[in-house]
């Protein structure tokens, strides 16, 4: 094995303290390459091969090869676009409104006062609970009637006693509660991410703008802001990556498949077995995440450069 | 020649914030940007916004479903009766399954992920070779994939069952039976899940250890696999401790394989039993959030106490989802 790898690079070029390097380092890693070649690389290249074909798993029909068939046929489909539609504003506005609640509680927890501690534990509880049982939680809570948001509207009276809207009648509702449950599990995420990058920031810089007479917005902008933009672009982009395969919290939410790619793409494979259909679906996923790589991949690269 | 393209303070940098964190704790600053009304204001609202989901999942659990369907968001006469129901009513031998299978999963994948990845994050960090830095990050770019792309291919592997070959020939080494609705078959796929953050954030921690400890080590004749267990592996600790809870918490929280790949309670985990909840007809919530609240218990506890471990781990590159 090794000195099959020895060829690749010309072993006339390595010294003897290279080339036992270069054994040790294949022993290391050989099972956990085979591993992965095995459970991840090649499944992936497999359902690039299968999105080409119509592979029905169950019916017992022939495997015929259709091209770029099965992406002509997404690409028509209008269940998909709706997917998408609600894919990209879930993702969008879940970051979105991480990002600026995270930030604001980064900004409170990197400030010294009593219990800071305890604050910091206390944000890491919604991050990690189930997934699963935060959209039930969330759903219990948007339940019409007895669910406790609709109570509590009516306790402050901004419902009156005889009213009962329905939050969860429609796609966009259901999305938007989803947001608000996501919102709830992920921003902690976000809060810890910053706060690791605020107290990297040199106090010299709040000295200097002190100075100059800068107040709690201006710091913000021409200080914080600046200073903190490799973190915040990094988390946007994991959080964008991750918010875009969100599953698990539509499940409970609602049986429509439509409201996620993910939930559209599982559905085709695991409810109607359409292996093929799936496999171009779930490449469109991988490709549009695959961009996300690259630019997060660059930005990790970027910063190590700079600093 | 083969020199990495990217300095190894790549890795280093991500961690220092966590490193930094111990001793600003204890000094005033004078970066502190927010008046103290404002402050206490907004923590507060954070408190609030952060507990009151939690604490409502929790009283509701111990509501009567009377108290419930009135709309009482306090219960006035708490009783244990949905945790009763849970663990002795019908349907308990399925929860006390799931949570048998939650904690078997979550426990072998850690130790399948922790074990690999001691290795080849050693590889990573401390050996040289050609490729290394581009390995490196092909393995970050798996960890950011989403698990949508392999599932229909890991699914028919686990059907069909795994086959272990050798490369490039027909030669089957071993073969083992159909893996679908067992719990290997979700052992399987979440290591390979955790396999590539795992070696991110232990490649990380392995590279800020100096070299200087190795080469001791080595003078007084420890092997390569000496050092790696007698030097790195114990000053690594809180490295290896941070990777063994997110992927404890990844396995333990994972529904898509889960749903996909378990039929029975045989290998159905937590998540999956919970889910069920939701019945064909109306939810009980009262037994829905006790159930809940059970699953969330494990993860919730293990955050809060080593919470100092999941700071570094995230700081380190760490990403649970």
């Amino acid at each position: 094995m090794g000195r099959s790898i020895g060829k690749i690079v010309n072993p006339r070029f390595m010294g003897r303290k290279q080339r036992k390097d270069l054994l040790f380092a294949v022993v290391l890693l050989l099972p956990t390459f085979y591993i992965l070649f095995k459970t991840f690389l090649f499944p992936i290249y497999q359902s690039l091969v299968w999105s080409m074909y119509k592979y029905h798993m169950l019916d017992g029909s022939d495997v015929v090869f259709v091209g770029f068939g099965n992406f002509i046929a997404l690409f028509k489909n209008h269940d998909f676009w709706t997917a998408t539609y609600f894919t990209g504003y879930f993702t969008v506005i879940s970051t979105v409104a991480e990002l600026v609640l995270g930030l604001f509680s980064a900004l409170l927890l990197n400030q010294m006062f009593r219990g800071r501690v305890f604050f910091r534990m206390i944000i890491i509880i919604p991050w990690a609970m189930l997934t699963l049982v935060n959209g039930l939680l969330w759903k219990w809570i948007f339940q019409p009637g007895n669910g406790s948001f609709t109570i509590i509207l009516k306790k402050i009276h901004v419902l009156s006693a005889s009213e009962n809207p329905l939050w969860l009648a429609d796609a966009h509702n259901i999305i938007n509660s989803v947001v608000v449950a996501d919102v709830w599990k992920m921003t902690p995420f976000m809060t810890l991410l910053l706060l690791a990058g605020l107290q990297a920031i040199p106090s010299s810089l709040y000295e200097a703008a002190m100075m100059d007479g800068a107040g709690f917005w201006k710091k913000l902008w021409y200080v914080t802001i600046p200073q903190l933009f490799p973190i915040l672009m990094i988390a946007v982009v994991l959080r964008t990556i991750a918010a875009f395969r969100v599953y698990d919290i539509l499940t409970v939410f609602t049986g429509d498949p439509t409201t996620s790619i993910s939930y559209l793409t599982f559905n085709k494979a695991f409810r109607y077995f359409y292996l093929g259909e799936a496999s171009a679906m779930a490449w469109v996923s991988t490709a549009i995440i695959l961009v996300f790589i690259v630019l997060y991949i660059r930005l990790l690269k970027k910063n190590s450069h700079e600093v | 020649m083969f020199e990495p393209t990217i300095e190894q303070s790549t890795i280093r940098n991500e961690v220092k914030p966590a490193v930094k964190l111990k001793s600003k704790l204890f000094k005033t600053k004078s970066t502190d940007l927010i008046p103290p009304f404002y402050l206490w204001s907004g923590l507060i609202l954070l408190a609030i916004f952060t507990l009151a989901p939690f604490v409502y999942l929790f009283t509701s659990s111990i509501s009567k479903t009377e108290e419930l369907l009135s709309g009482h968001l306090i219960p006035h006469s708490p009783t244990l009766e949905n945790y009763y129901k849970l663990f002795t009513g019908n349907g308990a031998g399925e929860f006390i399954a799931a949570m048998k299978n939650s904690v078997i999963v979550s426990l072998g994948t850690t130790i399948f992920t922790l074990f690999l990845a001691i290795f080849a994050s050693y590889a990573f960090s401390k050996v040289k070779f050609p490729f290394r830095n581009s390995a490196l990050f092909t393995v970050l770019a798996m960890q950011l994939l989403p698990s949508i792309s392999i599932i229909a291919p890991l699914y028919v592997m686990m059907r069909n069952g795994i086959s272990i070959t050798i490369p490039f020939t027909s030669f089957v080494v071993f073969q083992t039976p159909p893996l679908l609705d067992t719990v290997w078959s979700l052992i399987i796929s979440y290591t390979t899940f955790s396999l590539p953050f795992a070696i991110w954030i232990m490649t990380g921690y392995f590279q800020t250890i100096p070299k200087a400890l190795e080469e001791a080590a080595i003078i007084d004749g420890c092997s390569r696999m000496g050092t790696l267990f007698r030097i790195i592996v114990p000053l690594a600790m809180p490295g290896i401790a941070a990777t063994a809870i997110f992927t404890l918490l990844l396995a333990w929280d994972e529904f898509m394989f889960a749903s996909a790949f378990t039929q029975s309670f045989d290998s159905k985990t937590l998540p999956i039993a919970i889910r069920e909840f939701i019945g064909k007809h109306s939810i009980n919530w009262g037994l829905m959030t006790a159930g809940g609240f059970i699953a969330s218990l494990p993860p919730v506890l293990v955050s809060v106490f080593l919470y100092k471990y999941i700071v570094g781990g995230l700081a380190g590159g760490g990403v649970k989802e």
